[in-house]
């Protein structure tokens, strides 16, 4: 819907518009004082193409109009050559901004050109430099006709420097245009999420079709279902913004309603470095964790998190590896050990409104005992699908390959399992904050050894409040 | 090829204003088809002036193209004038698109119907398939002050075709809200906020 506005600036250049007029056989004043009525009420609308067609028209007709000589001088006088603005449209429609930029700064160097100045900065904003852009926008929101695209623009400024409650005020202004409000409404509820501080609370209840006899895929299943209650909540402190230093900390609860002995708590407290953009950057981060299962010591965890982040092509690349160092408490200290994992990552549009992502990923785990060592690999994929503004549609899936490191005796097998794993679900926003999330995940586990042969199935409905300051 | 298909429906329908007019009317449809299209508004507004009454539309068809929708749509007679000639009414709702009035530009379209030929007929349903989108939500209070702003705008300027046209948009809008905010046909010089705001401006 911007591509339409945007051509609508479009005025058309005439070629050599100051090149000599050629004199028709005969001269016409009649029909030249008629070109020269039109050149004069173009030129007062200030539409300077026009005007110099009607002038020369009119001079072509009579040659000895001094009004339309002395309205066609003036004309070409004032800027030489072809209209930079013109110019600049030309190019910044070619995917010429740096040479659009030059064409606008010209179109303004004779004054104030609002026009100009909201082109030249969204072509700033295109090539990332945020500062240039920002004075223009402001110059060009000054005009009623470009308010809401330069608050538009301006929000998405705003929401790049981690500015969340301006872009939320900016996005808010930039609605009240019907062809942006859709875009405005959706990016207005991000930045209300978003921000230096932000904090969320999850409460989410469901059923397990299948209950873990440990967390993280350490064991098989119960064979027996319950049903389900959650609780998370999460701080993230950009010290800086966006790009800088951060704080995170978090707990969460993950309660079966009857199985109560394989009930899961936890907490974790990270410290990380983001240094770029969403086109591209990197992070690292450090995690403490802890948890307790079936209300007693379970796991303590020093995680490494390294990954970076480039966009090309229309393609952003993520490459990500974390390293954790797991000490189990108990029965559970043979899994005490380094595990591994790195994944290879591409995200793609599909269309206006969907977001696409294929995935590889390697993992290892190192343990006290090599039976339980694994090494897993596999790929993955994504789907987002902005339904409506306020609602959307997510779909994962991964197929993971598995392989213990050593027979073990007591299964009398060396272990291999091929894991499927499915999630769909759907959110819908509630408010600028609440949000309602109703999920499906599922897993099927393939494994030559019979007893880790499963399937699983976990429907959940939950909500989600996030605030962005 | 729309620009072409103007240029031909001209030709074939050239009939009132003197013989000087259908000159200058034949002058703007070529330029108009090689989208010399400064050009071609100059000889459409003479042949206004010599007494063309159809040169109006085409001016309104070109300051479409050279990004004059408010002044095309004053030119058609406003985003509702009686439909005439397909491409030209295709061409109305086009202007009414542009300057944001999308109901206007809804209505405009929708009227074409079968008379248009399945090019045009193709663009006008992309273009209405849009409209649907920018309005499938509630509009905000925001949008109907805006529209209500531009009208009391544009009744200063003594610009009535306009001004009637942006307060018929922002009642409209009104009336999809649930509270019905601005459904009412106020007066364009009422105390809104946003007619406010844009009084302020320079």
């Amino acid at each position: 819907m911007i591509a339409p506005l945007l051509a609508a600036l479009t005025l058309a250049v005439a070629s050599e518009p100051c090149a000599p007029v050629e004199p028709l056989p005969q001269p016409d004043p009649a029909s030249a004082a008629l070109y020269r009525e039109v050149g004069d009420s173009e030129q007062a609308a200030g539409h300077r193409e026009p005007a110099l067609a009607a002038y020369r028209d009119a001079l072509r007709n009579d040659p000895s109009d001094t009004k339309a000589r002395a309205a066609l001088d003036r004309l070409c006088r004032a800027p030489a050559g072809a209209d930079p603005f013109q110019e600049g449209l030309r190019r910044m429609q070619a995917g010429q901004p740096r040479e659009a930029i030059a064409q606008f700064e010209q179109a303004r160097a004779g004054g104030p050109d609002p026009s100009a100045a909201l082109l030249e900065g969204i072509c700033w904003y295109n090539l990332g430099d945020d500062d240039a852009a920002a004075p223009l926008l402001r110059e060009a929101e000054l005009r009623p006709e470009h308010r809401e695209m330069a608050s538009y623009y301006r929000g998405l400024v705003a929401l790049r420097e981690g500015s969340a409650s301006d872009a939320a005020r900016l996005f808010d202004v930039a609605s009240a245009d019907p062809a942006l409000e859709h875009l405005s409404a959706g990016l207005a509820r991000v930045a209300h999420r978003d921000g230096r501080l932000v904090l969320s609370i999850v409460a989410e209840s469901g059923w397990d079709s299948n209950v873990s006899l440990a967390p993280g895929g350490t064991f098989g299943p119960t064979s027996a279902s319950d049903g389900t209650y959650g609780l998370s909540a999460t701080a993230l402190y950009r010290i800086l913004g966006p790009s800088g230093p951060y704080l995170r900390a978090s707990g969460f609860l993950h309660d079966q309603f009857q199985l109560g002995t394989y009930d899961l708590k936890g907490v974790d407290g990270a410290v990380g470095w983001q240094v770029g953009r969403a086109d591209r950057g990197a992070l690292a981060e450090y995690d403490l964790g802890y948890r307790t299962f079936g209300m007693n010591p379970f796991l303590t965890s020093h995680q490494l998190l390294g990954s970076g982040w480039l966009g090309a092509g229309g393609v952003v690349w993520t490459a990500s590896w974390l390293g954790r160092f797991e000490s189990y408490d108990g029965g559970f200290s043979p899994f005490s050990g380094f595990l591994q994992h790195g994944e290879l990552r591409a995200t793609f549009p599909l269309g206006d409104r969907a977001l696409a992502g294929l995935a590889y990923g390697l993992g290892h785990d190192s343990t006290e005992r090599s039976v339980l060592d694994f090494t897993e690999h596999g790929p993955g994929a994504l789907l987002r699908l902005g339904v409506t503004p306020r609602l959307r549609f997510g779909l994962d899936a991964a197929l993971t390959f598995r392989e213990y490191g050593a027979f073990d005796p007591t299964l009398s097998a060396r272990r291999a399992d091929q894991y499927l794993d499915g999630a769909v679900f759907t959110e819908y926003d509630l408010s600028n904050h609440l949000m309602a999330r109703v999920a499906l995940t599922g897993r099927k586990a393939f494994s030559n050894v019979d007893a880790f042969d499963y399937a699983k199935l976990v429907p959940t409905v939950g909500l989600a409040w996030i605030g962005g300051w | 090829m729309i620009a072409a298909a103007l240029s031909l429906a001209l030709s074939m329908s050239l009939s009132a204003g003197g013989a000087g007019a259908g000159e200058h009317l034949l002058a703007g449809a070529g330029l108009f088809r090689e989208a010399r299209y400064a050009e071609a508004l100059v000889e459409f507004r003479v042949a206004q002036r010599l007494g063309a009454a159809e040169a109006a539309g085409y001016a309104g068809a070109t300051l479409v193209q050279l990004g004059r929708p408010d002044e095309a749509l004053e030119a058609f007679g406003g985003p509702d004038a009686p439909a005439r000639d397909a491409l030209l009414d295709y061409y109305r709702g086009l202007a009414a698109f542009d300057a944001r009035l999308y109901l206007a530009a809804d209505r405009a379209l929708t009227s074409l119907g079968s008379r248009a030929g399945p090019r045009i007929a193709g663009q006008a349903a992309r273009l209405r398939q849009e409209i649907a989108t920018a309005l499938s939500g509630e509009p905000p209070r925001t949008a109907v002050d805006w529209y209500l702003a531009r009208c009391a705008e544009y009744r200063g300027q003594q610009r009535e075709v306009l001004a009637r046209a942006f307060c018929r948009e922002s009642s409209e809008l009104g009336a999809r809200r649930a509270d019905r905010y601005g459904a009412q046909p106020r007066s364009a010089s009422e105390p809104a906020s946003q007619a406010k705001l844009a009084g302020s401006r320079p």
